[in-house]
C-alpha cells in the first residue's frame, strides 16, 4: 500500500510540528526551572539539598510515586476540561466550581444509604458529572443567551461553589456536635479502589486514561468536534457555513463542566480522600490550565504534560515538607513557563542554528506559534 | 428587619462603604483603562495581591506613603511584564494575565514566608503600617449640618479620597484630552490610529502599565486601611469583582464608580449582617457579593442586548 504524497508530506509537517512544540515547551521548562533554582539558591539555607529533592524525591519511594501518579490523573482531566473550552476558545475557568459541587453529589450520594451498595461507585459519578456539567452550563447560557462574559461569571461561580460546599458540610454532612470540618469516611463500597495496593493509585486513573481518549474521539472523530473547533477557529465563518456557535459553545463548557465534576468525584472518592473535607481540592484545578496551553489544547498531549507537570508539583510539595523552600515555589515556575509557551517566544539560539544551517527561519512558523 | 435599616442608613454605615468600595473602585479604574485600550486585564486579582504585600512589607521599612508608592510601582512592574508578553510576544492577553494571577498566588506566600521568616499564612509578626484617615472635625464648626458632615466626610483612608479624584481625573483624561481619544480609538478599531500615525502599541502598553498600578493602590488600600497586614489570599477575588464592575459600569469611569459602590454596599452588608442577624450562617453571607457580581452581570447583559435589538429594530 503506497501512501500519496500530501499524506506523506502532512504526516511529516505534523511532526515537525510536533518536534518544534515539544522543544519550545522543554526549553520553557529548563528556563523556568532554572530562575527557580536561582531563587532557591538565594533564599534556602541548603540550596542544592532543596533542588535535589525538587527533582528526584517522587520517584524516591512507592509511596511518593503512588502520589504523583494519583495527580497525574487529576491534573489530566482539569487538563482536558481547559482544553476543550479553549479549543472553543471560551475562557471558561469555572473548573474549581465543578470541582467543589461535583464533589458534593459524589459526597451526598456515597453518605446515602445507596453508597453502601455496588452503585455507590459508578452514581457517585455519574451524579458528579451531572452537577459539574449543570455549574459549566450556568455561564455558557449566559454568555449565549445574553452575553454575559464567562470569565468573570465562572470566576464568581468558582467562589460560590466554594462557600456553598463550605457550608453543607458544617451544616449538614458532618455528624452533628462534632465541629470538624470533614465528613465520616465513605464506605468502602463508595471508594474507588486501588489499583496498586498501598498507593494512592486508584480507578480514577482508569477514568483519567477514559476521558483522554472519550476527548480525543469527541474532538477529532465527530461532526460535533469539527464544529467545535471551526466555531474555536473562526466563529463567525463558522456561523456563515450554517454552525449554530452558541449551541456549540454552551455544549462544549457543559461538556467540560461534566470533566470538572468527574474530578470532583475523583478527589472525595479517592483513595486520597475517601470523605469530603472543605477546600479539598486545594488549587489544582487552576493548574489544568498550565496543562492545557503547554499541551496545545491537544487531547492525547494532555496526558503527557500532566505527567511532567505532576513530577514537578510533587516534588516541590515534598520540598516543601523536608527542606526550608516552601512549595508555593511552583507558582513562579508554573507562571514563566505558561508566559514563555503562550507568547511565540522561539528557542533561544534557534535563529542562528538555522542561519548556520542555511535554512530560513521561516515566518508561517512564527504565525502559528503566535496564534 | 428595622434594626437593618437603623443600620444600612447610619452614618457609620455609609463610612464601611466607602472603605469597601476604595479597593474595588481603584481596582474597577485599572480594569477600566486597560479595557477600553481594547486589553482586558484579568490579572487584577494578582495586581491587587501583590500590591497587598508590597505595600505591606515596605511599610515596615518606611513611612506609610513610600508603601503606597512601591505598591504602585509593583503594580505597574506587573502590567509591564503583561505588556511585554501581549504585545512583543504575541501572547494571548488572557492566558498572560492567568499567569500572573498564578504568579501573585503563589508568590506572594513566598515572599511572606521569606519576609516573617516562616509564618506561610499572615504577615502578623510584621510590624506594617496603615494609611491615616483624613480628620476633617474641623467642619463641625459649621452651624446646623457640621455635625452630620463630619459624620460622613470624616474619618476615610486619604486613598478613598484620591480614588474619588481619579475618577475624575480618569473621565477628564479620557474625554477631554486627546492622548485618551487615542487610547478610545486605539480600543475601538486598532486599525484607524495605525493609519493615523498613532502608536498604537505603546499606548496599549502604556493603559496596561496604569492599569497594574491602579490595581496595586486598590490593594495597597486593602492592606494597609481595610485591613492592617497581609493575609494569604486577601483579595479573595476582589480583582475579579472589578472585572464584573468594568463591564457593569458600561465601560465609563462613573459607571465603574456606581458598580464599585454598589459592590461595596454588598461587601459592607456583609461585614454588619453576623451582627445583626447571626443565624444567617456566615457562608451565605460571604456568598452575597459574588452572587450580586452575577446577577448584575446577568441583568447588565440582559438590558444590553435588549438595547442593541431595539436599536436594530429601529434601523429597520
Amino acid at each position: 500500500m503506497s501512501m500519496t504524497t500530501e499524506a506523506v508530506l502532512g504526516r511529516q509537517a505534523r511532526w515537525a510540528n510536533i518536534r518544534r512544540e515539544t522543544g519550545r515547551a522543554l526549553a520553557a521548562a529548563i528556563i523556568a526551572l532554572g530562575v527557580a533554582f536561582v531563587i532557591i539558591l538565594l533564599t534556602s539555607k541548603a540550596p542544592l539539598e532543596a533542588f535535589n529533592v525538587l527533582l528526584t524525591a517522587p520517584i524516591s519511594r512507592p509511596r511518593t510515586i503512588g502520589l504523583w501518579i494519583d495527580d497525574v490523573a487529576k491534573l489530566t482531566i482539569t487538563g482536558l476540561a481547559f482544553s476543550l473550552v479553549f479549543q472553543a476558545r471560551q475562557f471558561s475557568m469555572g473548573v474549581q466550581g465543578q470541582v467543589y459541587v461535583g464533589g458534593l453529589a459524589a459526597a451526598y450520594i456515597a453518605l446515602s444509604p445507596i453508597g453502601a451498595t455496588w452503585l455507590g461507585i459508578p452514581l457517585g459519578v455519574f451524579c458528579a458529572m451531572i452537577a459539574g456539567g449543570f455549574y459549566g452550563f450556568l455561564p455558557g447560557i449566559a454568555k449565549a443567551k445574553l452575553g454575559a462574559n464567562e470569565i468573570v461569571s465562572s470566576l464568581m461561580l468558582n467562589y460560590i461553589a466554594i462557600e456553598l460546599c463550605n457550608y453543607l458540610v458544617r451544616t449538614q454532612l458532618v455528624p452533628p456536635g462534632s465541629g470538624v470540618l470533614t465528613t465520616n469516611d465513605f464506605p468502602a463500597t463508595a471508594v474507588f479502589p486501588a489499583l496498586v495496593a498501598g498507593t494512592r493509585i486508584d480507578i480514577g486513573l482508569i477514568f483519567a486514561i477514559v476521558a483522554v481518549l472519550a476527548v480525543w474521539f469527541a474532538l477529532y472523530r465527530t461532526a460535533w468536534g469539527l464544529k467545535l473547533r471551526l466555531v474555536g477557529h473562526n466563529a463567525q465563518f463558522a456561523e456563515y457555513s450554517g454552525i449554530r456557535s452558541t449551541v456549540i459553545m454552551v455544549s462544549a463548557m457543559t461538556v467540560a463542566g461534566a470533566l470538572g465534576g468527574l474530578l470532583g468525584a475523583m478527589f472525595v472518592q479517592g483513595q486520597s480522600y475517601g470523605k469530603l473535607t472543605i477546600l479539598f481540592e486545594g488549587g489544582l484545578a487552576f493548574e489544568g490550565i498550565l496543562i492545557a496551553i503547554v499541551a496545545r489544547s491537544r487531547p492525547l498531549a494532555v496526558p503527557v504534560v500532566a505527567l511532567f507537570y505532576g513530577y514537578l508539583r510533587q516534588g516541590a510539595q515534598l520540598m516543601n515538607i523536608r527542606t526550608d523552600v516552601p512549595s508555593e515555589v511552583i507558582g513562579v515556575v508554573t507562571a514563566i513557563i505558561i508566559l514563555l509557551v503562550a507568547s511565540s517566544f522561539s528557542m533561544p539560539g534557534r535563529k542562528f542554528f538555522a542561519r548556520l544551517l542555511g535554512r530560513d527561519t521561516t515566518p508561517a512558523a512564527a504565525m502559528e506559534a503566535g496564534k | 428587619m428595622i434594626e437593618l435599616f437603623m443600620t444600612v442608613f447610619s452614618a457609620t454605615f455609609f463610612v464601611t462603604v466607602v472603605r469597601t468600595s476604595t479597593p474595588l473602585l481603584l481596582s474597577t479604574l485599572g480594569g477600566l483603562v486597560a479595557d477600553l485600550s481594547g486589553a482586558l486585564n484579568v490579572a487584577l486579582e494578582g495586581m491587587m495581591l501583590v500590591g497587598c504585600l508590597t505595600a505591606v512589607i515596605v511599610s515596615v521599612f518606611a513611612p506609610w506613603y513610600i508603601a503606597v508608592l512601591a505598591a504602585i510601582a509593583a503594580g505597574a512592574l506587573l502590567g509591564a511584564v503583561m505588556a511585554f508578553f501581549h504585545l512583543r510576544l504575541k501572547a494571548d492577553i488572557i492566558l498572560v494575565g492567568f499567569a500572573i494571577n498564578i504568579f501573585a498566588a503563589g508568590g506572594t506566600v513566598f515572599a511572606l514566608t521569606l519576609a516573617t521568616g516562616g509564618d506561610k499564612g499572615t504577615s502578623i509578626n510584621l510590624p506594617s503600617k496603615a494609611i491615616p484617615a483624613l480628620d476633617l472635625s474641623f467642619l463641625g464648626v459649621i452651624p446646623g449640618i457640621g455635625h452630620t458632615l463630619v459624620q460622613f466626610l470624616s474619618g476615610h483612608s486619604i486613598l478613598s479620597w484620591v480614588a474619588a479624584f481619579l475618577v475624575f481625573a480618569i473621565w477628564y483624561f479620557l474625554y477631554r484630552t486627546p492622548w485618551g481619544l487615542w487610547l478610545r480609538g486605539v480600543g475601538e478599531y486598532p486599525a484607524a490610529p495605525e493609519a493615523a500615525g498613532i502608536p498604537v502599541n505603546a499606548i496599549r502598553a502604556w493603559s496596561l502599565l496604569v492599569s497594574g498600578g491602579l490595581a496595586a493602590l486598590g490593594g495597597a488600600q486593602l492592606a494597609m486601611f481595610n485591613y492592617v497586614g497581609f493575609t494569604r489570599d486577601m483579595t479573595a477575588g476582589r480583582g475579579f469583582i472589578a472585572l464584573g464592575a468594568v463591564l457593569l459600569g458600561a465601560r465609563h469611569p462613573v459607571g465603574a464608580l456606581l458598580a464599585a459602590l454598589l459592590f461595596g454596599f454588598f461587601e459592607a452588608l456583609a461585614v454588619v449582617l453576623p451582627g445583626l442577624f447571626n443565624w444567617i450562617p456566615a457562608e451565605l453571607i460571604r456568598m452575597i457579593p459574588f452572587i450580586v457580581t452575577v446577577l448584575a452581570l446577568v441583568l447588565f447583559s440582559y438590558r444590553a442586548l435588549r438595547a442593541r435589538q431595539l436599536r436594530t429594530l429601529s434601523k429597520i
